[in-house]
């Protein structure tokens, strides 16, 4: 655990088994690599990263990033090719959700906590640059963008230039929640073509 | 596979774009595949008015976005890269309806690409390991180096067969990633020696003028000028051979020691006796070589040695470093001079024997130029390394993945 992330992922995962929806969390872990299935039926594959010795989060990132997108690419071939949809926290396996998006005509949502310009305020170095150009790249290749605050989504608007009808807010404090994350997942689900 | 046989190449490099040895490799490489049948799709990186796409003799060669924001440094660029590319190249693949074969990638500037290629299409993956970061920095001392190390070792543990272009290069690279001898295969490097057959009939007398006197004798160095190269080594032996031969040390190519090696000329007073080209065009090296008196290769660490293949097939006689692959392709008195490997003197001993001693400089560089349209032909090569293709191809068609 490093931020509150994984809390919520826990919870979103647990809810989405609730709902049947056959649901798959790609994660990184070090050792504890491998796939584990949690009592509420959610599989968990935990890989780890093949570069030992990364000069800095964004090499990390980039390398862990193919290890990734190689587990996804299994289950997507063990469940007989039935994967709707990819829903990708953040900025870090963005890379990965778009190479399957390309290659395996997945289409992915990609659900924003935080942004590179809100972590490191008034910061161009090419490493917050880099960083951006991810998130950008995100926002271009994803069916949809969630956020969890009209805040964020103007922000994102702001930054940027997102259509205002790719973003959905989804507000984890509300009852409707869950409902909310179903009804957002069905507008994406069923290919690229899908509206 | 009821289509004709089919390859997506990875190289960060390709013509028009020239970096280093491995864009003249694939361009060939790929030409020649194409010749014999095969498929071949290169894809590559952008570079300043070359076409996004365009058909080389049968080959389709793909310029993708190669990342042109800032970057923190150069190994953080090659994996921003790598994912345009594997983006790009995954679309490209759907385009062409699953008609492609085999992956393969050229060295470490393209692993990830190939790598998540392979696992999201499950299809073979091959690489061509071009040099090693362990041999180019003659072992691993910062951190980038270690982390360039393991991710040359985790493409060589994906590819299903790993090229290398000597006999050296196998045993470097089995020793380096502590892989399994049948996972190697050696398929060495090839030269076009139609790029010299036009400069056949120089005039050189009139071409050699615009870089040396008539009664200088020309030696040549073709190479970037960075440690690897032994460029310094040379630089240390100007002074041995213009003490017995007037002569004059042309060096292209350009690099990290630059400064450092016109530190030394300057220092030893030879600035009027060594010339810095900097890259000159493709027209004018064959011409060069063509010309030289001698063409000295003093690498400290060479996993092939294209430039000694490239000056015998433009029949200029060669001193090299006796090291890596250039122990192979050159056969000491027969081919070239062999000297010891970081030795000036040896290396001037070399080169004072070949400009000095008229008959033995013939008789070299007539063997070498036989030896080379024997051994290093492209069309040889390609159909060796389409051998390759077809017996991974085997193992594929008896895999889970097919």
């Amino acid at each position: 655990m490093v931020g509150k992330l994984a809390d919520y992922i826990n919870a979103l995962s647990t809810q989405l088994a609730k709902n049947k929806v056959e649901t798959y969390v790609v994660t990184y872990n070090d050792s504890l690599t491998g796939t584990v299935e949690e009592a509420s039926g959610v599989k968990v594959v935990r890989v780890a990263n093949p570069v030992r010795s990364p000069i800095g989060v964004l090499t990390w990132d980039l390398t862990l990033n193919q290890e990734v997108e190689r587990a996804a690419a299994s289950i997507y071939y063990q469940a007989g090719k039935q994967i709707d949809l990819i829903d990708v926290y953040d900025w870090h396996f963005i890379p990965a959700a778009v190479t399957l998006k390309n290659a395996l005509k997945i289409p992915f949502i990609y659900s924003v906590e935080s942004l590179e310009d809100h972590r490191s305020p008034n910061s161009s170095t090419p490493y917050n640059m880099s960083i951006k150009s991810i998130e950008w790249l995100g926002f271009y290749e994803a069916k949809k963008v969630s956020v969890k605050s009209e805040w964020m989504r103007d922000q994102i608007f702001r930054i940027h230039n997102v259509p205002e009808d790719k973003m959905k807010v989804v507000s984890p404090s509300k009852d409707s929640w869950i409902t909310d994350v179903l009804e957002l997942y069905k507008t994406v689900a069923g290919g690229l073509n899908s509206k | 596979m009821k289509h004709k046989l089919s390859v997506m190449m990875f190289s960060w490099e390709f013509p028009p774009r020239v970096i280093g040895g491995i864009s003249p490799h694939v361009f060939f490489l790929s030409k020649s595949l194409a010749k014999i049948g095969v498929k071949v799709h290169v894809v590559t990186c952008d570079f300043p008015d070359a076409p996004p796409h365009e058909v080389i003799d049968g080959v389709e060669v793909y310029r993708i976005d190669s990342y042109k924001n800032p970057a923190p440094d150069f190994a953080t660029w090659v994996y921003l890269m790598n994912l345009n590319m594997q983006r790009e190249a995954a679309a490209i693949v759907n385009k062409l309806g699953d008609k492609i074969d085999v992956f393969h990638a050229h060295d470490w500037l393209v692993a990830t690409a190939g790598i998540g290629l392979k696992h999201v299409f499950r299809k073979p993956l091959l690489v061509t390991m071009h040099s090693t970061e362990i041999g180019r920095r003659d072992g691993l001392h910062t951190d980038t180096e270690k982390m360039i190390h393991e991710t040359e070792a985790w493409l060589t543990y994906e590819a299903w067969k790993v090229i290398c272009c000597s006999d050296y290069m196998v045993s470097h690279v089995k020793w380096a990633f502590g892989l399994p001898d049948d996972k190697l295969v050696m398929i060495p490097n090839g030269v076009n020696t139609h790029v010299y057959a036009s400069s056949e009939k120089e005039d050189c007398e009139a071409f050699r003028a615009k870089f040396a006197l008539p009664e200088e004798k020309i030696v040549l160095y073709v190479g970037r000028l960075v440690y690897e190269k032994g460029i310094h080594v040379l630089i240390n032996a100007v002074p041995k051979v213009l003490a017995r031969v007037n002569a004059k040390f042309i060096i292209v190519g350009s690099g990290y020691m630059k400064e450092q090696l016109l530190n030394i000329v300057r220092s030893m007073r030879l600035e009027h006796k060594v010339l810095f080209m900097g890259f000159v065009d493709d027209e004018t090296l064959p011409r060069l070589q063509k010309c030289a008196g001698v063409s000295v290769v003093p690498s400290l660490f060479e996993p092939f040695g294209i430039v000694a293949l490239e000056a015998m097939a433009a029949k200029s006689p060669v001193v090299v470093s006796d090291t890596g692959g250039l122990s192979e392709i050159v056969d000491h008195d027969a081919t070239g001079f062999k000297a010891y490997p970081n030795n000036p003197e040896s290396l001037a001993w070399g080169i004072t024997k070949i400009l000095i001693d008229e008959k033995y400089r013939k008789y070299i560089r007539e063997n070498a130029y036989r030896k080379v349209q024997e051994k290093y032909d492209w069309e040889k090569i390609a159909q060796q390394t389409k051998q390759v293709y077809k017996a991974v191809l085997g193992e594929y068609s008896k895999s889970f993945w097919a």
